[in-house]
């Protein structure tokens, strides 16, 4: 009880020194927790943005033969079916998008062009940069309409809402233009239609010639997932489309490196500056070191009682830089990634814990006057 | 007199301006690093995005449909527009010529593989292309490019061809599932394949130096140099497509406004905008130049590509310099606590000052005159380290130095005075209403 008291009338006593430490403390706090924050939520914002390079992982036939005969599939593998069944045996909550694909060469007004056959819906996931002039089409039953290339409308002079007839060896579709898309690439000279629609231009239901996904996450969970993904289609292979992995690992390695690095550099500095801070206390306190030891106190005792007032500092100012930090990140991953960081609640223990540390840590010096004689000290030195 | 009472102030008990001096020290290192590395990261950063490979694609202008999935092309050899390879040269005179780390032609040939033995032939695509190739440029030098610069993601087993044999690299995929599989060192038999059956049948004997993993289409491909493709397809000193990587800066309004302009003509620019655009290297800037010295292409950004860096670059690029403003936060505190306490440390000096009849203002004046001191001292050194951490940072995060900007060190300098003086500012006006008595006595 007595001890406590002590710490309390300690703590009032020096209202205007401690008010240095408290702010050091807070702002110092506020600063960690706010870095930290943002540091452990970037990696899953930065992840999601590299996602706009398309599909990551493909699901292929070990062996596809090919042929480039014009009226002829491109390679057909397997059930649409079975692969959908395993692809969804294996649930992750980073699969951004996933469909299949059958691509076959046929005609449209008479020119030989790619029809790709998918699920148009999930196609708007998968390319985020597309630019559409029309709308795309967010139905994986709509079999009357597609979307074509830019290049694909500039030799066809198609316009949006006219009708496109497609052909493939005798058989052949009436569509209408939902959209033209901008993508700058091979899929300028595509056609996007429905799956069906493609199966039954080649005559052969539930045909697919890949299976594409794109799953957003660090390295390690991609081929994490690659890993229990091919456990599951042990016949196919399932293999990460390097030049997208490759490059996305080795970027987000750098970025959070360096930010990482800095953070470190921060941390240091925050630290070194609380630690001054309640240092430059401490050796003020000298003065009531030497009055408690004249009056019978032991070191020990006067140490515990100084430890805990700084200890005490440390919680309260920690918990709310914490908050302060935290709200901040908050805002920051709004201006930054345009999407909220959501709070990690392990940085408040983590940042409460180190304020302290270092502020116990800080007041350490006072242990060196034990050796001195009260009377010195009070007189002054 | 001023000046000695600072002298003397400042020379005599040092230990106590150690605190102040460190905390300005390693704050301003900090700081140094951080905006060192902050205004080059986007550099640098850009670079790195070009191992995603090429972010512009050439195609003829008046091209026929491409039959091209997975990024193999299966038109005939007869059909569609090509482009001259004698032009390329030219990439490299345009304005952003330096940007232009690399570009890379394809062509691509429907073929087929005739077994020496076997009766089966398999079809394939033979892709003609440049591994490491001398360009000559127009100004006399030679440019250096091609997969290796565009596709760095590319990885063989064994070598790659040289560009003036009739060598081959033949794809993972193509070589374990062709009958009997293809190993290197081995020779193989290619002939173009022609809509009509009973065409030329001339097999082109090649060399396999390597095995290609390159993660796509070009996995189920014989890749070859360019000049081997363009003697099996007839079409000598032509190409289909071409690659190019450049390193642009993010897109920005006027980088819209000045795309649009190129076809819309609703929107015009004005000069001032004009030269604007055209001098920084946004992609679509780039793409005009390179549409200028290749007439009749079309050159377009490959959006995946190009989005995404920009994107990401933005990101970055702002989530740094909400770092380097928390590592400014963060310095100043340290400097401004330390030397709030240095003073309030001081106050018996103070306290005598004031008895002998000093007036307010020249205590101020002598303390403040020391925390410049201190600052400039130790901004000059926290530069120095900082440049040093900055070295090191940019060593390990981009393989090279990050380079040392001496604009910096007024900013630093500067930053660590009005720092040190804002620090000392609000206990020295606490110090001017004491009684020197009352200090004095030790109250």
């Amino acid at each position: 009880m007595m001890f406590w008291r002590l710490v309390f009338q300690l703590l009032r006593g020096s209202r205007g020194r401690l008010a240095v430490a408290i702010l050091a403390i807070v702002s110092g706090a506020a600063v960690i927790s706010a870095l930290l924050n943002l540091d452990l939520g970037m990696q899953n914002k930065l992840t999601e943005e590299f996602r706009s390079l398309g599909a990551n992982i493909v699901i292929a036939p070990p062996n596809a033969p090919q042929s480039p005969d014009v009226g002829s599939a491109a390679p057909v593998l397997y059930d649409e079916d079975v692969l959908d069944i395993g692809i969804q045996s294996v649930r992750s909550p980073n699969v951004v998008a996933s469909a299949p694909y059958l691509y076959i060469i046929g005609r449209a007004a008479g020119t030989p062009v790619v029809i790709v056959g998918t699920w148009l819906d999930e196609l708007r996931k998968f390319e985020p940069t597309w630019q559409l002039d029309g709308s795309w089409i967010s139905s994986r039953e709509d079999n009357g309409r597609c979307l074509v290339g830019r290049n694909v409308a500039q030799r066809l002079h198609l316009k949006l809402g006219r009708s496109l007839e497609l052909a493939y060896a005798d058989r052949n579709f009436e569509l209408s233009v939902a959209g033209i898309v901008d993508a700058g690439g091979a899929d300028d000279n595509q056609i996007f239609v429905n799956l069906p629609v493609a199966q039954k231009l080649a005559a052969k239901e539930g045909a697919i010639s890949v299976w594409q996904l794109s799953v957003s996450g660090t390295p390690g969970n991609l081929s994490d997932y690659t890993t229990r993904l091919a456990g599951v289609l042990s016949q196919e292979e399932v293999r990460p489309i390097r030049q997208v992995t490759e490059a996305e690992g080795s970027l987000l390695g750098r970025i959070q490196f360096l930010i990482v690095s800095m953070v470190v550099l921060i941390l240091i500095l925050t630290t070194l500056c609380v630690l001054g801070t309640i240092a430059a206390l401490a050796m003020e306190r000298r003065k009531d070191v030497g009055l408690m030891k004249s009056l019978g106190g032991s070191i020990s005792r006067i140490m515990g009682l100084f430890l805990a007032e700084v200890g005490v500092l440390g919680a309260v100012g920690g918990l709310i830089g914490a908050i302060l930090g935290v709200t901040l990140s908050y805002w920051m991953g709004l201006r930054v990634f345009g999407a909220a960081i959501s709070p990690r609640w392990e940085i408040f223990p983590v940042t409460i814990l180190l304020m302290i540390v270092v502020a116990m840590a800080g007041a350490l010096p006072l242990r060196t006057l034990g050796d001195v004689k009260p009377a010195v000290i009070l007189r002054g030195e | 007199m001023f000046a000695r009472l600072v002298k003397e102030s400042f020379v005599r008990n040092p230990r106590r301006k150690l605190l102040t001096a460190a905390a300005l020290v390693v704050g301003m290192a900090v700081t140094t690093a951080t905006l060192t590395i902050a205004l080059e990261v986007g550099d640098r950063l850009a670079r790195e995005f070009r191992s995603l490979g090429a972010n512009l694609l050439v195609t003829p202008e008046s091209d026929t449909l491409p039959v091209e999935i997975g990024g193999v092309d299966y038109r005939a050899v007869d059909e569609g527009a090509y482009l001259k390879e004698a032009d390329l040269g030219k990439l490299k005179t345009i304005f952003w010529r330096h940007n232009i780390l690399g570009f890379t032609p394809f062509l691509d040939v429907p073929a087929r593989i005739i077994p020496s033995t076997r009766s089966n032939t398999e079809f394939v695509t033979v892709i003609g292309t440049w591994y490491e190739h001398g360009v000559p440029v127009p100004d006399g030098t030679t440019f250096k490019t091609g997969v290796s610069v565009t596709h760095p993601w590319w990885r063989i087993q064994g070598r790659w061809f040289d560009d003036r044999t009739d060598e081959c690299v033949v794809g993972d995929v193509l070589a374990r599932s062709y009958p009997g599989g293809i190993t290197s060192g081995q020779i193989i038999n290619v002939e173009p394949f022609r809509a009509e059956p009973g065409g030329l049948s001339r097999g082109w004997p090649l060399k396999v130096t390597g095995i290609l993993s390159a993660g796509g289409a070009e996995d189920k491909a014989v890749i070859v140099p360019l000049s081997v493709a363009q003697k099996i397809s007839g079409h000598a000193g032509e190409f289909r497509q071409l690659f190019v990587s450049a390193l642009t800066k993010p897109a920005d309004a006027l980088a819209e406004r000045g795309e649009r302009a190129q076809y819309d003509k609703n929107i015009q620019l004005t000069p001032t905008e004009y030269d604007r655009w055209f001098c920084s290297p946004y992609i679509s800037s780039i793409s005009y130049q390179i549409k200028t010295v290749l007439p009749g292409t079309d050159v377009h950004a490959i959006r995946r590509v190009a989005e995404t860096e920009g994107r990401v670059l933005d990101r970055v690029g702002t989530l740094l310099w909400i770092v380097t403003l928390a590592a400014l936060v963060a310095a100043a505190l340290a400097v401004a606590a330390t030397s709030a306490t240095t003073v309030l440390e001081r106050q018996a000096e103070i306290g005598v000052m004031k008895a002998l009849g000093a007036s307010n203002a020249l205590v101020n004046g002598i303390f403040l005159a020391e925390q410049v001191l201190l600052a400039i001292i130790g901004g000059v050194i926290g530069f120095i380290a900082g440049t040093a951490l900055a070295r090191i940072l940019g060593t390990s995060v981009f393989g090279s130095p990050a380079s040392p900007r001496l604009i910096l060190l007024p900013i630093v300098l500067a930053l660590a005075a009005i720092v040190a003086i804002a620090g000392s500012l609000l206990p020295l006006r606490r110090a001017a209403h004491f009684e020197p008595a009352l200090i004095l006595r030790g109250g």
